[in-house]
């Protein structure tokens, strides 16, 4: 018996593929575009909605990509030819296209996918431009809630089922199932109406058309006039990588990022509706130094850092920081807290957790603060320096009882009785740092132009500042000196840096 | 559960299924199967029969706790079969076939007398009185003595216009 | 004129007589001696080797050699394996198989006893779909009658390690449950979703174990093939073409119906070889008085239509396929002189979009689509480019889908379009053919078909 194949041609060249190895794998690893909408790498493979086809050599009628694997079958010895952009393949993914319009209600101008619709895209690509039809379209329900958070609209819906193979195959919780027959099948949900997994928010984000949509996003913006980062959401420990979107100042939206170490291509709905507080109106938007009339006022910046370094002189302590604060802000509390002879800790919230993406530790990088040697702080104790975010980390009780002078806040309602200069913390969507997840893995977070005041230093810098009241000798190293100052630390020997290698992957 | 305008709609309540008079034969159907969700169809037949002739929302959610499946399974199959109601039922079920062998020696105008006769707007629906829910069906297997209807489960073969009346009138 | 076509009494044997589905009478007249001799005589090898033997082909539509598939069950497997026995008969126009299970329901149950004998199978489900009630009954009543005298349950006939159990499994309406994996989803209680082959249902069926799906009348077959030896079987009928090497033949016998118009419709079974039209003519009668034959579908209703000038064709697998249409189940629809084509094809494609499971786009979407078309056309609104639309439709419905239905609604429609074009072209407002001119010239002067 001949050798087992083991490569594959494609439009020409060709490819190695492990065992097992379906078409549309193999294209997508080498960057190789085939449209496709029911298929998803991490669901299982339904084949249904066809717009995957590619040429297979010898065949007359174009194929499935994504349920065809790449090994021929047994009698045949020469690998499989297979052309993805061949005149047989274009015609079939037309075909398939105009299909998928004939009942589709074409609200591009009204729907919130549009700009990043799998629909509107390979119809420009694959589509062929003009309707064969005018015939009426089938009527189906539209603006059906799932739950509290989605809307369905069976009209838009390409019944592609990921949505009801998520629910079945990923989280095995079945609220979502398939009804009707024909043209009139939709997706249909459990009588109890809202989902029990805390999950059910991922189907907005693999549907590849307008059929499911986020409650908290419908009609607030289109995608072209937002901006877009990469992150980490911080809502709890796992790190879980996500892409923050806003627009002029408003945090509008978070997705997840796929990372195939964390969190693959999920997150969990508390993470991605976690941002509203960053929306606040009683944000702290510029420094405030407590006047003479005992108000807090606007300052300008360094007349702010001026009083911050002569208040903290004349009472001097701990640095007690927000379990999401990065790396380098924990580092630099750390030294400022022994500029000051005093200590940093950190402080975390706890809560429920499961098996998966939702820790129980709740601290975004209560992990770093355990490596750089911070302690966690568990009741409340004296601090000169508080860094705020959430204020479920730095609690009510720890800010009013530490008789901070020194408040790092994201919020006015953060701010304790007794702060003499107050700086704004801007969001983790607004900062850039790193993060330990609690596998003690280290990633890193961009910041988003599109979210927050704005024009807020970076409480790195302010640390670095406030250090520098202290200690004359001390030498700015910014952002990037810190970082090669932890990675000196005996806790972070060995251990791998975004930018480092393939481990320390930010996301794909 | 919310209504497509938003207002809460509590979920229906499960009747206790499968009541006593369907119990042994329900759970008999069951043990034939290596999985419960297997039984579904089976069992829907006789929760249909023994509840009027349909599968009301409450039905629904005990055949669903029963076999064990979420209670949208149980909606997905009943809107899949042509053959289960999920609507009320009329007393009388009339299906008249409408594929190609009946349609060509007068099903058109059977299904017009079962309309006109029974008072049903459409195929389908259920007559206004409740006396009668008329159905299109896809063929019915009885070709060779078409034109072919049901009534109440009863197959009735080269039926006329003039037949299919008197079968209707006979219903109670 | 020529002698009538004779007809065969195999499977039908039991037909006609009184009580002929009680085991007693059933008993009387010879059944269960098959499975008792292969008990008896037969490995279960040796069992699949007469299958093959006989070249029995599946008689549900799709002709596949049954020895064969038999062959595929896997061996070495600790899992249970699975008889479905397919009587959905969904196929419009077919009606044999509830001849079969109303009739004779112990020769049926025979046979799934010898396939599951055969293939080391533990349990029968028999799919009979749910428009049957009285196939149900008679089923349940043999199945009942057959445990009693230790046919079915452990020890088939004292034979050890022969257990074997059956239970009818009723569907609910659903042409599409009669696709092999239609079937199994629906068997496990959900959406009848055909499934992509591959796994074949021999090696991951139902509950996925090992399944043999067999259709009715194929299985009914098997007892007496081994009774009289596969030879015996194979020598009846059409053999396979030495020359082509995918015409396997038709062997044996083969249940045959007509219905629709005709002034005798009915089903008779015939060793292989009559032609269409004889069975038409011969024994359905012909057309109506004062009617003419226009058009056949001679297997159901998912095969190309035949005209009144191509029925001088065998009733075969390879025949009918060599003239552009197919066996199908074997039961024709004959359509005369009064049917409007364009109605029909509304009428198909209604059937088609009605039963579309709603999974593949090309098949969900393209069926409706058509049906719109045609009624489009109907309604005087058509035009020519309408059929090219039709056509480039098919096209993109064609083998684009998981599984046949998909071609199964192409195939009667696409024959029918071009068979009948001036039909179409005749209520089109504008063309030559809807002024009343000769319809070929018409054709002629459009745009053709691909």
């Amino acid at each position: 018996m001949a050798d087992k194949v083991s490569t594959i041609f494609i439009n020409g060249t060709e490819y190695p593929f492990k065992e097992g190895q379906t078409v549309i794998q193999v294209c997508h690893e080498n960057g190789i575009d085939v449209p496709h909408y029911c298929y998803h790498p991490g669901l299982s493979i339904a084949g249904n909605c066809r717009i995957c086809m590619v040429e297979v050599e010898g065949n007359p009628q174009p194929q499935i990509s994504c349920k065809m694997q790449c090994a021929p079958p047994p009698w045949v010895s020469e690998p499989l030819k297979i052309q993805t952009e061949s005149e047989v393949a274009e015609e079939g993914r037309s075909g398939v296209m105009e299909m998928l319009l004939v009942n589709h209600p074409l609200d591009c101008p009204i729907c919130d996918q549009a700009g990043e619709c799998h629909l509107q895209d390979y119809s420009y690509e694959h589509g062929g431009g003009k309707a064969s039809t005018s015939t009426a379209k089938t009527k189906l329900p539209k603006n059906v809630p799932f739950g509290e958070k989605i809307v369905y609209d069976a009209e838009r819906c390409i019944k592609c089922t990921l949505c009801v193979r998520f629910c079945q195959e990923v989280t095995e919780t079945n609220e979502l199932d398939l009804g009707g027959r024909g043209d009139e099948e939709i997706v249909i949900m459990t009588s109890k109406g809202e989902f029990e997994t805390p999950y059910a928010m991922n189907i907005i984000d693999i549907c590849p058309v307008g059929a499911l949509t986020s409650k908290d996003f419908r009609f607030k913006s289109r995608l072209w006039f937002m901006d877009f980062a990469p992150s980490i959401d911080t809502s709890s420990a796992k790190g879980v990588n996500i892409t923050t979107g806003g627009r002029e100042g408003e945090f509008l939206r978070i997705e997840p990022r796929y990372n195939p170490g964390v969190n693959q291509w999920w997150m969990s709905d508390e993470g991605r509706l976690g941002y509203k507080f960053v929306n606040s109106p009683t944000r702290v938007k510029a420094p405030l130094v407590r006047g003479e009339n005992g108000e807090l006022a606007e300052a300008l910046w360094h007349n702010a850092i001026d009083a911050a370094g002569t208040a903290l002189r004349a009472s001097p302590g701990d640095v007690l920081v927000d379990g999401g604060c990065t790396l380098e802000e924990m580092a630099l509390a750390q030294e400022l807290a022994s500029a000051m002879g005093a200590k940093a800790k950190f402080a975390a919230a706890t809560g429920e957790g499961d098996d998966w993406l939702i820790t129980e530790e709740k601290g975004a990088n209560a992990k770093g603060g355990e490596m750089l040697g911070l302690a966690r702080a568990k009741r409340a104790s004296a601090a000169a320096v508080l860094m705020i975010e959430r204020d479920e980390h730095v609690n009510a009780s720890m800010r009013e009882k530490a008789g901070a002078v020194v408040v790092f806040a994201l919020d006015m309602e953060q701010v304790p009785d007794s702060a003499q200069v107050v700086f704004p913390m801007p969001s983790w969507a607004e900062r850039e740092g790193l993060l330990v997840n609690i596998d003690g893995l280290v990633q890193a977070m961009e910041r988003n132009q599109g979210i927050g005041p704005g024009n807020l230093t970076p409480p790195v810098e302010l640390l670095e500042e406030l250090i520098g009241e202290f200690d004359d000798a001390y030498e700015w190293r910014g952002r990037e000196g810190v970082i090669e100052s932890i990675r000196a630390m005996k806790a972070f020997e060995g251990v791998p840096f975004p930018g480092d290698t393939a481990t320390a992957e930010v996301g794909a | 559960m919310t209504s497509t305008n938003g207002a809460p709609v509590s979920p229906p309540e499960a009747v206790e299924f499968p009541p006593k008079e369907i119990k042994k034969e329900c759970d008999e159907i069951v043990a034939r199967y290596p999985t419960r969700m297997a039984a579904c169809l089976p069992v829907l037949h006789v929760a249909q029969r023994h509840f009027g002739g349909w599968v009301s929302p409450e039905v629904e959610a005990g055949v669903a706790e029963y076999l064990g499946v979420s209670d949208s399974h149980i909606r997905g199959l009943l809107t899949f079969y042509a053959m289960y109601n999920d609507k009320p039922a009329g007393r009388h079920e009339v299906w008249v076939c409408r594929t190609l062998t009946c349609w060509l020696l007068g099903a058109e105008k059977l299904r017009e007398t079962a309309l006109a006769k029974s008072g049903c707007e459409k195929p389908g629906m259920t007559s206004p009185d409740g006396k009668f829910l008329v159905k299109n069906m896809e063929c019915l297997g009885l070709c060779e003595a078409a034109p072919a209807v049901f009534v109440d489960g009863k197959p009735h073969v080269n039926v006329s216009n003039e037949q299919l009346e008197k079968l209707m009138d006979a219903c109670e | 004129m020529a002698k009538k076509y004779p007809e065969t009494k195999i499977l039908s044997r039991n037909f006609g007589v009184e009580n002929s589905w009680t085991l007693d009478v059933a008993r009387e007249r010879g059944a269960y001696k098959s499975l008792e001799k292969a008990l008896e005589e037969m490995t279960p090898d040796q069992l699949i080797e007469e299958v093959k033997t006989s070249r029995v082909r599946g008689r549900g539509g799709a002709g596949f050699p049954t020895g064969v598939k038999w062959g595929f069950v896997p061996k070495e497997n600790d899992k249970p394996k699975y008889l479905v026995l397919n009587a959905d008969e969904s196929e419009p126009g077919t009606f044999k198989d509830r001849y079969l299970m109303e009739l004779d329901p112990h020769l049926v149950l025979e046979g799934c006893l010898l396939c599951a004998y055969a293939c080391g199978l533990s349990t029968i489900y028999i799919y009979v779909r749910g428009e049957y009630p009285l196939s149900i009954e008679r089923l349940e009543g043999a199945i009942e009658e057959a445990r009693k005298a230790g046919f079915i349950g452990k020890k088939v006939l004292g034979k050890k390690g022969f257990d074997v159990e059956c239970y009818v499994h009723p569907g609910a309406g659903a042409y599409i449950c009669g696709e092999e994996t239609g079937m199994l989803e629906s068997l496990e209680g959900k959406r009848g979703h055909p499934r992509i082959k591959p796994p074949f249902p021999a090696v991951e069926g139902a509950f996925g174990c090992p399944t043999v799906i067999n259709n009715v009348e194929t299985l009914a077959h098997v007892p007496w093939i081994v009774e009289h030896g596969g030879q015996a079987f194979a020598d009846q009928g059409i053999q396979p073409d030495p020359d082509n090497p995918k015409a396997l033949g038709s062997s044996g016998t083969k249940l045959m119906g007509v219905s629709g118009p005709v002034k005798n419709p009915g089903v008779w079974e015939f060793e292989f070889g009559i032609t269409v039209k004889e069975l038409i003519y011969d024994y359905a009668g012909g057309p109506l008085d004062g009617r003419e034959v226009k058009a056949v579908i001679p297997g159901g209703l998912s095969m190309p239509v035949l005209t009144a000038d191509e029925l001088d064709v065998k009733m075969g697998f390879d025949d009918l396929v060599k003239v552009g249409s197919g066996l199908g189940t074997g039961t024709a629809i004959v359509m005369d002189d009064s049917c409007d084509m364009v109605e029909a094809c509304e009428n198909i494609a209604h059937f088609f979009a009605d039963e579309s499971c709603g999974q593949c786009t090309p098949c969900r979407e393209g069926c409706h689509w058509m049906e719109k078309i045609f009624a489009r056309i109907k309604g005087g609104e058509g035009t020519p480019a309408d059929l090219d639309l039709l056509e480039r439709l098919f096209i993109n419905i064609e083998g684009r889908t998981i599984c046949a239905l998909a071609d199964a609604a192409v195939w009667p429609l696409r024959s029918i379009i071009r068979k009948f074009r001036h039909e179409f072209l005749a209520k089109m407002p504008g063309t030559d053919a809807a002024d009343g001119e000769d319809p070929k010239a018409a054709e002629a002067e459009t745009v053709g078909a691909k």
